[in-house]
């Protein structure tokens, strides 16, 4: 039934992308060839990024495009042997910063500043940033958001919570009513590990404040007082018991699932949860109107603020050997009446293009891009800011920590020393 | 080496079954392989039946008969593109690195059986070493190196490791199965005029067929089911081996579990399909003397 | 023509003796060796440096991966798990086919069908495999329902997401993959074996016990060391199936040596890491095989070292 409509939405969409000419007529000469290595599996955006390409293709003949779509994961995967075998893909998900810098390093990344000279001032500086290493652009974002904390409304009332905790003491409180009210207070996907990360990253965020977050980054020792505390007001969490069922074992999609199926309360998920929990729902629908999004709490002595934010952005970095059609295609991608389509699906991408925020139509998607644009500081996932050696490192050491194998000290520890094995 | 083939006379049979116990005890055993038979299909059948429910109805009653018995999920599979491009490439790398495996472990089995030359068990056991080594382990050099001889985003570049990485096992398998031919064979087939090739190529071969169509089945199923080498060598949502097609359907319509479990049952068919056809072959060539070494 | 007798002349001919059989050994040299022996080479050789498999590979650090490799708890673990992979195999899943080849090894109506069925798994893939088992496993699915409605409820646990039980819940389901592949070796290996034999010994007033006991199981010793070995190495190689279904985890506690490597290796970037893995995964097997040939399977390998010499 949704899926009808939203296959009448995106005949529309395809209607006007149609319509798009003139944006993105690039001059090709002979046959060019490119990859896209995207990672969404899901609709509306899987048949997006395909309408985009058919378009493009549309209006420049003799361009040819392959989308590769793949899941999250096994997208990395991917990504990761191409690099390795030295024969980088030409267009391909990029999440920037430190794992970029790797790529980049390896002589593996084109570098675009030229090539987007003419678009940078339509998209938001922020974003554009995150693809940015020694002032020259490696990649140019289409996402650009944050994590925050959804909840259901209904469950939370049905506990007799009227509003979600803004401190995290309030937030532990408030996973025992909901405990003791007979409801799961929260769905979490620690198989897939990163989401957990994002528990034990938002809480250091808000106790470390943005010098001891960026000061660790730079140094590799996680070992500072507000790592250890942030992995021990995890772990009065993790005591709690307040996960879902085989929450261990749960990947993403999966606690996106029971989220939007309304079997927990709360899920620290980044802002494409809003189309997630309806697409991995039994419903299909998630859970509607009940959905409502808070920023992640403070904790009591912290030195971050309330208006730091944890999260990130999606983006297309273009490979070394790539046409320059490929360039051209991202730049198609995030072009204001491009974007604009994009945008007006609502599934919880932010795109960084001036002027894609009028067609927000969800209000929380309005809140969080407003909270977006005021924060003070920006933590990027931390799995992307370092690089797949110790970003995967982390994560595994914090999915440690809440299946009880770890003490906070022994995460930290792991965590620095990973740093040092993987600075050398 | 021709060994009995276990046919017996009726009478023998009989003679047999009177010495064993009552038939309580053949009712026992009944009953035990009827649950363990049950056991196995469950999942096998659970996955054909979600097939064709709804999403909805799976949730609410994991466990019950379709109701009504939706074929849609079926019928709209069987339509997409990406089960038939899944199902065609995948047919098209078995294809090659079954003829390769076979072609080239079958020649050089011949010659581990029936020459006689300095170094030959070395040989055989250089050959057999590779069963030794994990191929996950071998994926990165393996990549850097079909890179380089530009077996990128082709099948061959999934059928040639992933034959030679079966070489091993049917090479094992073939050897004593060649050696059984009589002697007498050969040298009457040399008497004829017929060279070595010619005697492999129009008698050996012929007469190997139950071994043959063992390790080809083995090499089939090894190949239909790989996912990790295709994953990492195909390019293009067009090039996906079923596997692929399967893990990128299931994060495509997680959510619709149904559809699923629609496209997964009829993931299975086609290995399900070859191994009823050549079931009989499989024991036949197992059987005659290659396990017993 | 050289011909299979001794009576084939030396010296000069020992080029002859070679070249031909060479030429039949050739495809498969070359294709064995370029995708199998040259990768292996290359991993060994990957394996002395520090190497994330993007930059050029300058950073040599002789043996301290391995070093490293053996020293590391989560891979002790793995081992453990792929040890217990195997003593489980050896002890639950071989005794296991066997009696079932046995059972099935008499002709009755309906035994193809059996046969059929119990094999079918083998032929399904992992990934196939890893996505139906999840589901059922999944907490509230079909497992659960279906021992809550023969009052076994007591008995649901999280199935893949206890860390204590991940590993025996993965034990079932490669056992329920893999058990009709050794029930079909032993099968062949029972046909082999004369009927004249059993009847003998049930005239003779030898119990189905007896006979099994002194009879068959002696002459299907070949057979049963070969399905042993295949599980064992099976077992310490194990990966596609645990990768597509738990992905070694919850916290590693599925982790297998080769989920490990991979983990760790591609996942994680750290290639060098990863190849030291690769060659001591390879060291283990070898090992396992040496010393299982000799001192497992003398008896039978004497058989074919005899016929080799002819």
């Amino acid at each position: 039934m949704s899926r009808y409509l939203r296959m009448g939405a995106l005949a529309g969409a395809s209607a006007i992308l149609a319509g798009t000419l003139g944006i993105g007529a690039v001059v090709a000469q002979d046959e060019v060839e490119f990859d896209v290595y995207d990672l969404h599996t899901v609709n509306p955006g899987l048949a997006f990024t395909q309408m985009a390409a058919d378009a493009f293709m549309g209006q420049n003949p003799g361009v040819k495009i392959n989308v590769v779509t793949l899941e999250n994961e096994a997208l990395k995967d991917r990504i990761s042997a191409d690099m390795a075998a030295g024969s980088p893909p030409d267009v391909f998900q990029s999440w920037g910063s430190g794992v970029l810098r790797q790529q980049v390093d390896a002589g593996m990344v084109q570098d675009i500043t030229d090539a987007v000279a003419d678009i940078k001032d339509e998209i938001s500086p922020g974003a554009m940033s995150l693809y940015q290493l020694d002032g020259r652009q490696y990649g140019i974002p289409y996402n650009f958001g944050l994590v925050g904390m959804w909840y259901n409304k209904d469950l939370l009332a049905e506990a007799g919570i009227e509003a979600p905790a803004t401190t995290w003491q309030e937030f532990l409180d408030q996973v025992q009513l909901l405990k003791d009210a007979g409801i799961t207070p929260i769905s979490i996907g620690a198989g897939d590990q990163w989401p957990a990360m994002f528990w034990w990253a938002y809480l250091a965020t808000r106790i470390g404040g943005q010098e001891a977050m960026e000061n660790a980054i730079a140094t590799g020792d996680w070992t500072g007082e507000a790592f250890v505390r942030a992995g021990e007001e995890l772990k009065r969490l993790v005591d709690m018991d307040p996960f879902q069922p085989g929450a261990l074992a749960a990947t993403h999609d999966e606690q996106q699932g029971v989220f939007g199926n309304g079997e927990a309360a709360y899920m620290l998920q980044g802002q494409w949860a809003i189309g997630s929990q309806r697409a991995q729902s039994a419903s299909g629908q998630g859970i509607g109107n009940a959905l409502g999004w808070a920023q992640f709490p403070t904790v009591e002595g912290g030195a971050g603020l309330l208006t730091d934010v944890f999260g990130g952005g999606d983006g297309y970095s273009i490979g070394r050997d790539a046409p320059p059609e490929a360039v051209e295609f991202v730049k198609y991608l995030v072009s204001p009446d491009v974007a604009s389509v994009w945008q007006s699906f609502n599934d919880g991408t932010l795109l960084p293009t001036n002027g894609a925020e009028q067609y927000i139509t969800d209000p929380i998607l309005a809140e969080v891009v407003q909270k977006r644009n005021e924060a003070t500081f920006a933590q990027l996932y931390l799995d992307q800011a370092t690089s797949p050696e110790l970003g995967g490192a982390i994560n595994a050491a914090v999915a440690d920590l809440i299946a009880g194998v770890k003490t906070p000290e022994e995460m930290t520890q792991t965590i620095t020393e990973e740093a040092a094995a993987a600075a050398d | 080496m021709t060994t009995s083939t276990g046919r017996t006379t009726q009478a023998g049979r009989r003679t047999f079954r009177q010495g064993l116990g009552p038939a309580l005890s053949s009712a026992a055993r009944w009953i035990v392989m009827l649950a363990v038979a049950v056991v196995i299909i469950v999942p096998i059948v659970y996955a054909f039946l979600g097939g064709f429910r709804t999403t909805g109805a799976i949730r609410k009653d994991p466990v019950a008969l379709p109701d009504p018995w939706m074929v849609s999920n079926y019928t709209d599979i069987l339509e997409s593109d990406l089960f038939w491009n899944s199902l065609r490439n995948s047919l098209i790398v078995s294809v090659f690195t079954v003829v390769i495996v076979v072609l080239v472990s079958a020649l050089a089995a011949y010659a581990l059986a029936r020459f006689r030359f300095p170094g030959r068990e070395t040989m055989f056991t250089i050959f057999a070493l590779g069963l030794l080594f994990p191929a996950a382990a071998a994926i990165l050099p393996l990549y850097v190196l079909l890179r380089s001889v530009g077996l990128l985003n082709n099948p061959m570049g999934v059928a040639l490791p992933q034959a030679a990485f079966g070489i091993p096992l049917t090479i094992i398998i073939l050897r004593p199965f060649f050696r059984a031919i009589p002697v007498e064979l050969e040298d009457a087939a040399s008497i004829d005029g017929c060279s070595r090739f010619g005697f492999f190529w129009r008698v050996l071969l012929p007469l190997s067929r139950p071994a043959l169509a063992t390790v080809g089945i083995l090499a089939l199923v090894g190949s239909w089911n790989a996912f990790l080498l295709p994953l990492l060598i195909l390019g293009g949502n067009d090039q996906w081996t079923l596997p692929l097609g399967v893990m990128n359907f299931t994060q495509q319509y997680s959510q619709d579990l149904a559809l699923v479990l629609a496209f997964t049952s009829l993931s299975m068919v086609p290995a399900l399909l070859f191994y009823v056809i050549a079931e009989r072959q499989l024991i036949g060539g197992l059987t005659s003397g290659a396990i017993k070494g | 023509m050289t011909a299979t007798s001794s009576t084939a002349p030396k010296a000069r001919s020992r080029w002859r003796e070679w070249s031909l059989p060479f030429l039949f050994m050739l495809p498969a040299l070359l294709v064995y060796g370029l995708f199998v022996l040259v990768p292996i080479a290359q991993a060994a050789w990957f394996s002395l440096f520090d190497w994330n498999g993007l930059e050029p590979l300058n950073d040599f650090v002789g043996l301290d991966n391995y070093a490293r490799v053996l020293n590391d708890t989560v891979f002790q673990q793995a081992a453990w798990h792929n040890a217990l992979i195997v003593l489980l195999s050896l002890f639950v899943q071989i005794p296991f086919a066997l009696w079932l080849a046995l059972m099935l090894n008499n002709r009755f109506r309906g035994r193809t069908l059996l046969r059929l069925i119990f094999f079918a798994p083998y032929v399904i893939s992992e990934v196939i495999t890893g996505v139906v088992w999840r589901l059922l496993l999944y907490p509230g699915g079909m497992v659960d329902q279906g021992l809550e409605s023969v009052g076994g409820g007591f008995l649901i646990h999280e199935w893949l997401a206890d860390r204590s039980i991940v590993m025996f819940t993965l034990f079932a389901v490669i056992t329920w993959k893999y058990f009709g592949f050794h029930m079909i070796i032993m099968l062949a290996g029972l046909q082999g074996i004369p009927r004249e034999l059993e009847e003998a010994a049930a005239i003779d007033g030898a119990s189905r016990r007896q006979t099994v006991r002194s009879i068959i199981l002696p002459l299907l010793g070949p057979t049963i060391r070969v399905s042993v070995f295949l599980s064992i190495i099976g077992g310490v190689q194990l990966f596609d199936l645990v990768w597509a279904t738990t992905r070694g985890g919850p916290a590693n506690a599925s982790a297998t040596m080769a989920t490990y490597l991979f983990d760790v290796g591609i996942v994680r970037t750290r290639m060098g890491y990863g190849s030291a893995v690769a060659v001591i995964l390879f060291i283990v097997c070898l090992v396992v095989a040496v010393a299982y040939v000799r001192l497992v399977m003398r008896r039978d390998t004497d058989g074919a070292m005899t016929a080799a010499e002819n």
